[in-house]
């Protein structure tokens, strides 16, 4: 299969070229940390919703966790700018890799099942916990299987890559 | 400065306090005094801390002082080191799950006990062995006749060293077998940001909400939460002690992991300012709503950007590798 063309045209772009080999701090590592960090608020604080669910820290009222929801939101939203910078980094390297799809998807079923969560469990102030519980239970599980394997198949990526860039198919 | 100055600095804290702990211990163990007890297995987690940066300055000078007349000696106490590490990491969390206990019965349970007994025996063993192993790469006045006198010869062991070798890793085989496979290789790497992420959601948000946000979280369900991200920060010094022994020349040029390793320290230092002088005790009472005192709000705070710290130093690990190059 041929890469497209406009892999080579997204690499040899100024902002492309600025964020793989610019020797600033402040180039590809910071935009790396920025996804590090946004992933570690979108999944840590889905997973706290998640594990309170499944009956860890019983203690905790369920109803004042909706406003994690705020910060799993931003954590995407960092993540979604910092990811298409990083995809304009290395763009052949990203698209020509299977296992980049598979992460997407896994990143799509999570944020399918928290958005589905925020609404059916946590969109009504009136519902008891017990119902929210039972409601949000499958859910719950569900985003924690997504959130792992999105987490797995992104550090799988270095190891799984055809193409560094256009033209120079990753060795061995 | 360089990673033996480093590791000579930093050695005998592991040896000499898995040593006092132990002594701590046992007198509270015969004597059943609880604060002893207590004294005895904080020790115990400080110990496995400070241990980390020990044993990878050790493994980094191993990387520049290959001699002549030192190669066998230096394998045999870093095969050493590379056993009582995980013993002095096993006894620091064993520690620290009887310390967890404790806050709901005033006392760890009779198999935490047991297990601090059988690890912290074992532990001391072994690291007293990965001492005097050390001693006698640095100091040949006290080696015993004709312990090695060529390059690579063996190193002639004592019945119980022979013993206590027979388990001990070697180094170079303990490298391999972190690398040889990318599915193992990566499946450390996730772990490790999985332990990123259980830190996050918990310490994070107990340290936000002491803070002052999400007010409507009562504190002591909240720290709750803690346990799991102790296991993402034990997770995380597993994955990374053995992704370190792996590819050590990944890490040791890099200043990022040395800063890293120092705000690890401080998060402990952070610990111990918030547990042990009064602060958790009075922000545990807080209901919904409630605000905490200022010297707790410092306190978190602190421990937010340290974490941050660590982050980010952990990001720019491989952006840094060569910026310590020149000093050794």
């Amino acid at each position: 299969m041929a890469v497209p063309e406009v892999f080579n045209t997204i690499e040899q772009s100024g902002l492309s070229r600025w964020l793989r080999e610019s020797p600033s701090i402040f180039g590809f590592y910071f935009v790396l940390l920025f996804h590090t960090i946004g992933m570690s608020l979108v999944v840590g604080a889905n997973a706290v919703v998640d594990l309170r669910i499944l009956g860890f820290a019983p203690g905790l009222p369920l109803h004042p966790l909706k406003r994690l929801f705020g910060v799993m939101w931003a954590g995407l939203a960092i993540n979604v700018t910092t990811g298409l910078l990083l995809l304009t980094a290395y763009p052949t390297k990203a698209l020509t890799n299977p296992d980049f799809y598979v992460k997407l998807t896994f990143i799509g079923l999570a944020v399918y099942t928290m958005s589905k969560m925020s609404v059916q469990v946590f969109g009504d102030p009136g519902m008891s916990e017990a119902a929210m519980i039972a409601k949000g239970k499958v859910m719950a599980r569900l985003s924690l299987v997504f959130w792992i394997g999105a987490v797995g198949a992104g550090r799988l990526l270095s190891e799984t890559a055809r193409y560094f860039f256009y033209g120079h198919p990753a060795g061995g | 400065m360089n990673y033996e100055h480093l590791h000579l600095l930093l050695n005998h804290f592991p040896i000499i306090g898995s040593f006092i702990g132990l002594g701590l211990f046992l007198v509270s163990f015969f004597g059943k005094n609880e604060d002893l007890r207590r004294a005895s297995y904080i020790v115990f987690v400080g110990i496995a801390l400070i241990t980390i940066p020990t044993f990878m300055t050790g493994f980094a000078a191993q990387q520049m002082l290959k001699g002549p007349d030192v190669d066998a000696l230096i394998r045999r106490h870093e095969s050493s080191a590379l056993l009582s590490l995980w013993f002095v990491l096993a006894t620091g969390t064993v520690a620290l799950i009887g310390l967890w206990q404790s806050q709901d019965t005033g006392r760890p349970s009779h198999g935490n006990v047991t297990a601090v007994l059988i690890f912290s025996v074992l532990s001391v063993s072994l690291i007293a062995r990965t001492g005097y192993t050390a001693g006698e790469i640095r100091h040949p006045e006290v080696r015993t006749g004709g312990v090695v006198t060529a390059a690579n010869s063996a190193v002639s062991e004592g019945p119980i060293g022979a013993l206590i070798g027979h388990f001990e890793p070697d180094p170079d085989k303990f490298s391999d077998a972190m690398t040889f496979s990318k599915w193992w290789w990566t499946f450390m790497m996730a772990a490790h940001f999985i332990g990123l992420i259980m830190i996050v959601g918990t310490v994070g948000l107990l340290d936000v909400r002491i803070m002052g946000f999400f007010k409507q979280l009562p504190i002591a369900p909240l720290h709750r939460l803690i346990p799991w991200g102790l296991a993402g920060l034990g997770i995380n010094i597993a994955t990374g002690l053995m992704a370190f022994a792996g590819r050590p020349e990944n890490y040791v040029f890099s200043s990022a992991i040395w800063l890293k390793m120092l705000s690890l320290l401080l998060l402990g230092v952070n610990a111990v300012a918030f547990y042990l002088t009064g602060i958790f005790g009075q922000v545990e009472k807080l209901e919904a709503g409630e605000d905490a005192p200022f010297a707790a709000k410092l306190v978190a705070a602190s421990g937010l950007i340290l974490w941050f710290a660590v982050i980010t130093l952990g990001r720019y690990i491989q952006p840094l590798t060569d910026t310590l190059m020149g000093t050794n």
